[in-house]
C-alpha cells in the first residue's frame, strides 16, 4: 500500500505517530512492570503467610480472645434467596457475633418472608447516629435467635444501608457482607486473625471473593467447587484470581491496599465511624471507604495496618449475560475514577507515603488512563499500519507481547493457587482455565475495555445509579 | 531489527515457559492425585491402628511416619483421657514423634508450627522436646508452641517465656491472655512476679492480671490495687483496665471506676460506665445518670446499660431522666427503657 502526503501532513502524521506510540508503549510497559512486581510480592505473600492452625485449633485458641463482630448484611429485594441467605449467616462458625440484617427499603416482600420465616417481632433500640443514613423505620427481632437483628429502613443504597448498620451495632468490629454471597464456614475466624495478632495496628482486612457459579450449593453452603460452563463465568473466574490471588494479596503485601471487596471485608468500627462511614453519592463506596481510612490514619500519623487475607473465602454469584457484566464493569470503571478524582490530591503525595505513590500509581495507571490507552491502541495501531506509518512486523510482534504476557499472568496467578491453595479439586478444571486465559484476549479483553471506556463516559456525565443487577440466585446455580 | 527479534523472542519465551508451567502443573496434579489415593489408603488404616493399637500389615516407611504424623496433628486433640494416652501411645509406635521433631527443623513455618503443637500433646520429655520451638525464627511459631505447652502444662517458666516471646513489645497478640490463663494453673506465682517486674510492658503485666484475677488462684486485692494504680496514668490501656475491673468485680476498684467516669476520654468512660454496672456499684447511680447526656454514643449507651442493672435506684434515675433530662440524656434512657422493655 503506498500513499501520497504533503511533507508537512507526514513530518505531522509521523510526529503523532510516534508520540502515541510512545505513549501507548510507555503505559504498557509500566503495567508490565506493576504486574511482574505485583506476581513477585504475591508469591512472597503467600509463601510467607504466617502459619495456619487448623479450623479446631483456630477455634480453640479464639473461643476467648477474639473480639466480638456484626456481620452487616445489606438486602434490597432480595424476597427469594433471603431465608436461605440469613441460615447460612447464622451458622457461621465464630464465638461471638451478631447478624444486622438491613432491609434498605425492598419493594418486594423481602422483610414479611424474613418476619415471617424467624418469628420475629418489632423491638426497640438504642442507635448511635455518628454516621449519616436514611430514616430507620424499625428493627425486629426474637427472643429464640439473639443472633439476629433486623434493621427496616427507607432506601438509600447499599452504602446508606451499611451506615445504619454501623450506627447499629455495638461491636468493636463489623462485617460488611452481601447478603446474596456465602461465606465459608471459618471465613470470620480466619479474616479476624490479623485483629487478634496485632489488635493494636489493624483497622481493616479483606477476604478472597470467588465464584460460586457452577458450584454445588446446598443450605447455604458451597459443596462441590466446580466451574460454571457459560464463558462469561468463566472468564470471571480468571479474572478474580488474578484481581484477589495476585493484585489485592501483593498490595496488601507492601501496604497500599486501596480497596477492600463490598461482599466481605471486616473493619474497625471506630476508625470507620472517624472518617464519617460509607460515603453516599459514589458507586465506589467500598473502595472509598479504604482509601477514607488511610488517608485519615496518615493524616492522624498513627501506624497502622490494612491487611489482605487470602483464605477467609466469599462465594458470590457473577453475572452471565453481556448486559448484566457490562453494567457491572462499567459501574466499577465509575466507582474507581470517582475515588480516583475525590482523592487525587493524594496522587503522588509524599504526605501520604507509600499510599500516594504505588496506591494511587496503581489506580492512576490500571484504572484511570489503563483502558484509554489500550482502546487508544486497539484503534491507533491499525490505523497508523493502514497509514503507511507502521511496519506490519512491529505492529505484529507488539500484539504477540502483549498477549503473552496476558497469558503468562494469568497462568502464574493460576500456579500461586495450585501451589498454596488448591481450591480446584478436578486436574481438567486447570486446563480448561488456562484454555480461558488464552482466549480471554480474543474478544472479550477488548470488550472489557469497552465497557471501561462506557464507564468513563458515564463518570464524565456525573451519572448515578446501580442499574440493576440480575442474579439467578444459589438455588439454581450448579 | 535486532529489537523487533527480541519482541518476537520475549513472546515465544513467555508462551513457552507458561506452556511448560502449566503442563509441569498438571502432570504434578496427576501424579499427585495418585499419591493422594495411596495416602488416602494408608491413612485409613492409620487411623484404625492410631485408634485401636491393631497392627495391620503395611508397613513402618518413613510415608507411614509422616501419614501418622499428619493424623495425630488432626485427631489427637479431638480424644481425650485414657483414650488420648492410647492414641499418643500407639503413634508413638509408629514413630510419630520421630517425624516431628524431623518437622522441627522444616523449612515451612506451617510445619514447625503443627510439629510443635503435636508434639507439646505427648506425656514426659517427649512434649517437652516442643519447647525447642520457642526459639523459632517466626512469631507465630513462637506463641503457637507456648500455647500449645502451656495449655498441656508443660511451659517454662512464665519470665522465660516473657522474654522469649517479647510479650507486650514485639508480641501483641491477644492470644497472650489466653497463655496468661493456661500459665496460672502451673505456675501461679510465675504469673504473679511478672507484675512486680519494672521493666515488663503494661499490657503484658494487664494480661497477667486478668488470667490471675480469672483463676481465683491467688488474692485479687493487690492485683485490684495494682489495676487501680495503673487505671490513673493515661496510656492506650486504660480501656482494657477498666473492663478487667468489672470482669473482677472486686470492690476495691470501686474509687478507680468512679475516678474513670469523670475521665476526659471517651473511651475510659464507656470502659468505666460498663465496669459500673458489672460490678454493681451504686454509688455511681448519680455519674452514670450525669454520663447520660455524654456528647459521646458510647458512653451514653454504657451508662443506660450500666443504671438499667443498678436495680431499683438505676431504673427509677433513668424514668427521670426519660422525663425530664437533656435532651440527649432524654432519648438515651427512654430507648434504654423501651429496649430492656422497662418503660
Amino acid at each position: 500500500m503506498s500513499h501520497v502526503y504533503p511533507d508537512w501532513a507526514t513530518d505531522w502524521m509521523l510526529h503523532a505517530a510516534a508520540a502515541i506510540a510512545f505513549v501507548v508503549i510507555a503505559t504498557g510497559l509500566a503495567q508490565t512492570f506493576f504486574n511482574i512486581l505485583q506476581l513477585l510480592f504475591a508469591a512472597a505473600a503467600l509463601s510467607t503467610r504466617p502459619p495456619i492452625p487448623r479450623s479446631a485449633t483456630l477455634w480453640r485458641r479464639y473461643s476467648d480472645q477474639a473480639p466480638s463482630i456484626s456481620l452487616l448484611a445489606p438486602a434490597f429485594n432480595e424476597e427469594l434467596t433471603i431465608v436461605e441467605s440469613i441460615r447460612s449467616l447464622l451458622s457461621l462458625q465464630y464465638p461471638d457475633f451478631e447478624v444486622l440484617v438491613i432491609n434498605d427499603g425492598s419493594r418486594d416482600g423481602t422483610l414479611a418472608r424474613v418476619i415471617a420465616e424467624f418469628g420475629l417481632e418489632r423491638v426497640e433500640r438504642f442507635v448511635d447516629n455518628s454516621v449519616e443514613h436514611a430514616p430507620i423505620r424499625g428493627f425486629y427481632a426474637s427472643d429464640a435467635l439473639p443472633r439476629l437483628l433486623v434493621i427496616d429502613k427507607e432506601n438509600g443504597g447499599k452504602a446508606d444501608a451499611l451506615n445504619a448498620g454501623i450506627n447499629a451495632c455495638r461491636t468493636s468490629l463489623f462485617c460488611a457482607i452481601d447478603a446474596d454471597s456465602i461465606l465459608e464456614a471459618d471465613a470470620l475466624l480466619r479474616v479476624v486473625r490479623p485483629f487478634v495478632d496485632e489488635p493494636h495496628l489493624t483497622i481493616a482486612a479483606g477476604g478472597t471473593i470467588r465464584i460460586a457459579n457452577g458450584c454445588k450449593v446446598d443450605s447455604g453452603r458451597i459443596v462441590d467447587v466446580a466451574l460454571p460452563t457459560n464463558f462469561l463465568a468463566l472468564v470471571q473466574i480468571m479474572e478474580y484470581l488474578r484481581a484477589f490471588l495476585m493484585a489485592r494479596l501483593a498490595l496488601g503485601k507492601m501496604q497500599v491496599l486501596t480497596v477492600i471487596s463490598g461482599a466481605f471485608g471486616l473493619f474497625r468500627r471506630q476508625r470507620v465511624v472517624e472518617v464519617g462511614g460509607y460515603s453516599h453519592g459514589t458507586v465506589g463506596e467500598d473502595m472509598e471507604l479504604v482509601l477514607k481510612l488511610h488517608r485519615h490514619m496518615r493524616d492522624l500519623k498513627l501506624p497502622y495496618r490494612i491487611e489482605f487475607i487470602a483464605e477467609p473465602v466469599c462465594w458470590t454469584e457473577c453475572p452471565e449475560s453481556l448486559k448484566v457484566l457490562g453494567r457491572q464493569r462499567s459501574r466499577w470503571q465509575r466507582g474507581a475514577l470517582e475515588c480516583f478524582a475525590k482523592h487525587r490530591d493524594m496522587l503522588f503525595n509524599p504526605k501520604y507515603g507509600r499510599i500516594g505513590f504505588i496506591g494511587f500509581g496503581q489506580i492512576l495507571l490500571v484504572d484511570v488512563i489503563g483502558p484509554l490507552v489500550e482502546v487508544l491502541g486497539y484503534l491507533l495501531l491499525p490505523l497508523l499500519w493502514a497509514l503507511g506509518l507502521l511496519a506490519l512486523p512491529w505492529l505484529l510482534a507488539f500484539l504477540a507481547v502483549t498477549f503473552t504476557f496476558g497469558v503468562f499472568v494469568s497462568a502464574a496467578t493460576l500456579i500461586l493457587e495450585e501451589i498454596q491453595l488448591r481450591r480446584f479439586p478436578r486436574a481438567y478444571e486447570l486446563a480448561i482455565l488456562t484454555l480461558i486465559a488464552v482466549l480471554e484476549n480474543f474478544g472479550y479483553r477488548q470488550l472489557s475495555n469497552l465497557w471501561r471506556l462506557q464507564g468513563w463516559w458515564q463518570f464524565l456525565r456525573k451519572q448515578q445509579g446501580w442499574g440493576a443487577m440480575t442474579r439467578k440466585g444459589f438455588g439454581s446455580a450448579g | 531489527m535486532s529489537a523487533l527479534l527480541a519482541l518476537w523472542d520475549a513472546s515465544l519465551a513467555l508462551a513457552g515457559s507458561t506452556i511448560a508451567a502449566l503442563v509441569i502443573l498438571l502432570i504434578a496434579r496427576l501424579i499427585g492425585g495418585r499419591r493422594g489415593d495411596n495416602r488416602d489408603r494408608i491413612r485409613q488404616q492409620l487411623t484404625r491402628v492410631l485408634l485401636t493399637g491393631e497392627t495391620e500389615p503395611g508397613g513402618s516407611s518413613r510415608l507411614h511416619a509422616e501419614i501418622a504424623a499428619d493424623l495425630t496433628a488432626e485427631l489427637a486433640e479431638l480424644v481425650r483421657g485414657s483414650d488420648r494416652e492410647r492414641f499418643l501411645r500407639n503413634a508413638e509406635a509408629l514413630g510419630v514423634t520421630t517425624a516431628l521433631r524431623r518437622r522441627l527443623r522444616s523449612a515451612t513455618a506451617q510445619d514447625r508450627l503443627t510439629a510443635a503443637e503435636a508434639l507439646a500433646l505427648f506425656p514426659g520429655d517427649t512434649g517437652r522436646e516442643a519447647a525447642i520451638a520457642l526459639d523459632d525464627r517466626n512469631p507465630d511459631v513462637r506463641l503457637g508452641a507456648a500455647l500449645a505447652l502451656a495449655q498441656n502444662h508443660i511451659a517454662p517458666p512464665a519470665a522465660e517465656l516473657v522474654r522469649k516471646l517479647g510479650l507486650g513489645t514485639r508480641e501483641q497478640s491477644m492470644l497472650v491472655i489466653s497463655l496468661m490463663r493456661d500459665l496460672v494453673e502451673t505456675d501461679p506465682r510465675g504469673v504473679e512476679a511478672m507484675l512486680y517486674d519494672e521493666e515488663l510492658p503494661d499490657a503484658a503485666k494487664l494480661a497477667a492480671t486478668d488470667a490471675l484475677a480469672a483463676s481465683g488462684m491467688v488474692e485479687n486485692a493487690p492485683l485490684v490495687a495494682w489495676m487501680a494504680g495503673a487505671a490513673k496514668h493515661q496510656t492506650e490501656l486504660q480501656p482494657r483496665i477498666y473492663r478487667a475491673l468489672g470482669r473482677i468485680g472486686h470492690p476495691g476498684g470501686r474509687d478507680a471506676i468512679l475516678e474513670g467516669l469523670g475521665s476526659p476520654e471517651w473511651q475510659v468512660r464507656s470502659a468505666a460506665a460498663e465496669a459500673a454496672g458489672k460490678v454493681g456499684l451504686t454509688e455511681a447511680v448519680g455519674p452514670l445518670a450525669e454520663a447520660l447526656g455524654d456528647a459521646h454514643w458510647w458512653v451514653r449507651f454504657r451508662s443506660g446499660e450500666a443504671l438499667a442493672k443498678l436495680g431499683r435506684t438505676g431504673r427509677d434515675r433513668l424514668g427521670e431522666l426519660a422525663r425530664n433530662g437533656s435532651p440527649l440524656a432524654r432519648e438515651a434512657a427512654s430507648a434504654t427503657l423501651a429496649e430492656r422493655k422497662l418503660a
